[in-house]
């Protein structure tokens, strides 16, 4: 996997060029409208925007699916514990103690679409943006409600910065790993508290020049005039255009719609 | 007016003592005086801990004097009303490129320092590219500085500082790190930016050949500045320069030496070519034919075979990159081989074969004969017999006390009670550590005792044959010379195996047996010393530099004069040129 770009698929497409803030708030909206929406057509107004967000954003189809993959074993689980536990409706099924009932069943289907698209479409969001931009759009948005000693300002400071430092760490431990493996260190066998005693060697070493590292960067952004009390500009002010607006009115719309929906059966 | 004034100043770090709780202070600058004006070029030279560092970070204001004033532009840097000022006019370029870069993107880390100082965007984005096509790295713009070489990340930090209009560069040691190509690339740039654009750059470095063009020379020691003058005049006195744990460059040790031994040179020659054109006005025999002895060390049979290796891994484009193609050679029981190569030729690939800690895709690593990759169970073994210190093992470092941090590597072996301690001990003397230090804390120690003692945890584990990538990176020129003869000790005293990889062709010319030249994967040459260096023109050519003395003596051959191929050090050149030269 790429650290630097995370999930970021490189494409033009009209959701790729969205400010960040209006995918961050559209994401939002979309998992209220999935936990609105409580019958057929409900999902189905939910899927057809995963679709067309889908045929906008220009996202190859094993991608969404990688997604699902990843969230494949907690399906199993909730399709076993619901249809086992709950008891209650028409019986379909039974043997010994299992008890397979109509209720159970359809709150497991339910279940299972709900987690599906809101899996698949929250990717939308980190497929289509990358994690610096994503930074920018949480640093804005964040910005109203910061005040007082915690500036919004500075926690997208450290968010860029941990961003920037996971390639290089990783890199670190990597090597830490080796050296320590070529003095005899042997990470894989023994029992848990063994392992556990195993990892000091490379935690000491990797806390050790993280250390350091923060020290020298300190300095270095000291050097350069950063100061948490200044106030600093950016080279790309993020700022909504026609499309960001048209965005928001679709979003508004569909949750509106899938809101409306829980009425008509 | 001064640009940069420093009067009488003085600046302490306290360090802590834990018994007594007290703050032990410690004078890293000691009443020093110092004027720099506009448009200077003022290198600052020193070994490590004689606080140039520190000045450094006194002349913008991240280290405020404890007595004495330090004025930019009339400013004193006391004054923390005038710190923004001082580093907008002053900026700075630190040692290690990864730890100054703050973005992840190019373009966002040239603008982060203009940002700062709370510029409108349109003008960030003009300063950003502006600066950055002024240090050639535009088509960068877009990249992730991770993806750059060091020379390339360091660009990007000056093209950083260039942005926010400063009226001074300081590079604080911002080559130590660096491959010879990276070390150019940045000096070559302080050197455009003064004559060019005439900015006042403040170049600190333990590297004495990078002073040589600058205008002025500072020296400092213990704290106090020294010696102050011309580079020509203070770089040509070997004596004062090693009293000093400074060195000088080879041509100007040997126009030293044939200067004491009579022969009427001038005193101030600094390069190759300075000392090549005082040669040629002499009187010498074009006639004679001077030859010399290479002696060659006798070494045993094979220990390690690579046998027509081949490694690649697959990139992020899942297209596999090789980075070793079909690799053979033997290393010998007892020798010390060198090997050379530009960052990316697969040096530290390689040797990671050597202990099993990479498996080839094709081809075979023999130990003694046998296959190291055929029984995983034997790994350990094999692991302890070739021992690896990796660059920077220093930052492997964990345990509390130095016993410890040696004992690792032979407690993952299984051995206990007083072996354990014999084998510390030992491992502690070959290295140069006293055993009464054993108590303390390895990361209380400078560095390049906390390099030894990390050594000295490998060699613990008894192994036959040592591995060393890098050993003397980032080290001034005083501990570099210690760690090398501590390990031809360990060749010559205790009979270890070495193979080293590195970067100065001096130093390897000056210590290996042989010596293996990697380009691009492949085996370039593997020969003595004398013979890899006696074709030197193939070495420029893949980007290699040769020794001075190779360099030397190519010229006089050119010249006319019946001198031997593959010279590469000062004592053999001495000799041969003494013979020639008609008093």
């Amino acid at each position: 996997m790429n650290l630097i770009l995370g999930q970021y698929y490189p494409a033009e497409s009209f959701v790729h060029r969205l400010d960040p803030r209006t995918k961050i708030n559209s994401v939002i909206l979309y998992i209220i409208a999935v936990f609105l929406a409580n019958n057929i057509l409900g999902y189905v107004i939910c899927g057809l925007m995963l679709l067309l967000i889908f045929y906008l954003s220009k996202i190859p189809l094993r991608l969404c699916l990688k997604s699902l993959k990843s969230i494949f074993v907690i399906i199993i689980f909730t399709v076993i514990f619901n249809l086992v536990l709950i008891r209650t409706g028409e019986v379909w099924f039974e043997f010994g103690i299992i008890k397979i009932t109509s209720d159970g069943a359809k709150t497991t289907a339910e279940l299972c679409v709900r987690l599906m698209l809101l899996v698949v479409g929250s990717g939308f969001l980190t497929f289509t943006t990358t994690p610096l931009n994503l930074c920018d759009g949480i640093e804005r948005l964040i910005r109203p409600i910061c005040f007082g000693k915690v500036s919004s300002q500075e926690i997208a400071m450290m968010m860029s910065i941990a961003l920037r430092f996971i390639p290089t760490l990783s890199d670190e431990l990597n090597k830490i790993r080796k050296a320590q493996i070529a003095r005899g260190a042997d990470f894989e066998s023994g029992g848990l508290i063994n392992r556990a005693k195993a990892l000091l060697p490379l935690l000491v070493p990797l806390f050790v020049s993280s250390f350091r590292r923060a020290d020298e960067l300190a300095m270095a952004m000291e050097s350069r005039c950063y100061s948490s009390e200044i106030r600093r500009s950016r080279l790309h002010e993020l700022s909504y255009g026609k499309k960001d607006m048209l965005a928001y009115a679709v979003m508004l719309m569909f949750t509106l719609c899938v809101f409306v929906s829980r009425f008509a059966i | 007016m001064n640009f940069i004034s420093c009067e009488d100043v003085v600046y302490e770090y306290y360090s802590y003592d834990e018994e007594t709780e007290e703050k032990i202070p410690l004078v890293a600058v000691d009443g020093v005086t110092l004027d720099i004006q506009k448009g200077e070029f003022v290198a600052l030279l020193g070994a490590n801990g004689s606080g140039k560092s520190t000045l450094a970070k006194l002349l913008n204001a991240l280290n405020i004097p404890k007595s004495g004033v330090v004025t930019v532009k009339g400013l004193s840097s006391s004054d923390i009303k005038n710190t923004r000022e001082i580093r907008k006019s002053v900026g700075m370029v630190f040692q290690n490129p990864d730890n100054q870069i703050v973005a992840s993107i190019v373009e966002a880390e040239v603008a982060f320092g203009v940002e700062n100082l709370g510029i409108p965007s349109k003008e960030i984005r003009e300063r950003v590219d502006k600066s950055l096509a002024s240090v050639e790295m535009l088509k960068f713009l877009k990249s992730s500085p991770m993806e750059l070489s060091g020379g390339q990340k360091q660009r990007i930090s000056v093209a950083g500082i260039l942005a926010m209009r400063p009226e001074c560069i300081i590079f604080d040691e911002s080559t130590a790190m660096l491959d010879p190509i990276g070390r150019k690339d940045v000096l070559e740039n302080a050197f455009k930016l003064n004559k060019e654009q005439g900015m006042t750059v403040i170049l600190i470095t333990h590297y004495m050949d990078e002073c040589v063009n600058a205008d002025r020379l500072v020296i400092m020691s213990n704290g106090k500045i020294v010696e102050q003058g011309k580079p020509c005049d203070l770089l040509t006195d070997s004596e004062r320069m090693k009293s000093l744990k400074l060195e000088v460059t080879p041509a100007t040790e040997l126009a030293y030496r044939l200067s004491s031994f009579g022969i009427d040179l001038e005193k101030k020659i600094l390069t190759v070519d300075e000392l090549y054109q005082n040669l040629m006005k002499l009187n010498m025999d074009k006639s004679k034919a001077p030859v010399v002895d290479n002696k060659r060390r006798e070494t045993g049979e094979a220990i390690i075979e690579l046998k027509d290796l081949c490694y690649g891994y697959s990139g992020s484009d899942l297209k596999k990159h090789a980075v070793l193609e079909h690799v053979s050679f033997d290393i010998k029981k007892g020798e010390i081989l060198g090997i050379i190569g530009h960052t990316g030729s697969g040096k530290s690939t390689l040797i990671q074969h050597m202990n099993a800690l990479l498996f080839a895709d094709e081809g075979e690593v023999l130990y003694k004969g046998k296959n190291v990759a055929s029984d995983k169970k034997e790994l350990k073994k094999i692991r302890q017999s070739v021992g690896m210190v990796f660059q920077y093992p220093e930052n492997q470092l964990f345990e509390s006390n130095i016993f410890d941090e040696v004992a690792f590597g032979p407690k993952n072996m299984g051995i206990e009670g007083e072996e354990l301690k014999e084998r510390v001990y030992s491992s502690l003397k070959m290295v140069g550590i006293s055993d009464t230090m054993c108590k303390s804390s390895p990361f209380a120690l400078s560095g390049g005792q906390k390099r030894r003692v990390a050594i000295a945890g490998v060699l613990a584990m008894d192994p036959e044959v040592l591995v060393l990538d890098e050993p003397m990176a980032g080290l001034d020129p005083y501990s570099r010379k210690e760690i090398l003869s501590n390990i031809r000790e360990l060749n010559v005293k205790h009979g270890i195996t070495i193979v080293i990889v590195s970067h100065s062709m001096d130093e390897i010319a000056s210590f290996a047996d042989r010596i293996l030249v990697m380009n691009e994967g492949r085996v370039e040459r593997l020969g003595y010393a004398d013979e890899v260096f006696s074709n030197a023109g193939e070495l420029n050519k893949i980007g290699l530099d040769v020794p001075q003395m190779t360099q030397l003596f190519d010229k006089l051959r050119e010249s006319g004069y019946k001198l031997p191929k593959g010279v590469y050090t000062v004592d053999t050149a001495e000799k041969l040129l003494k013979e020639l030269i008609i008093k």
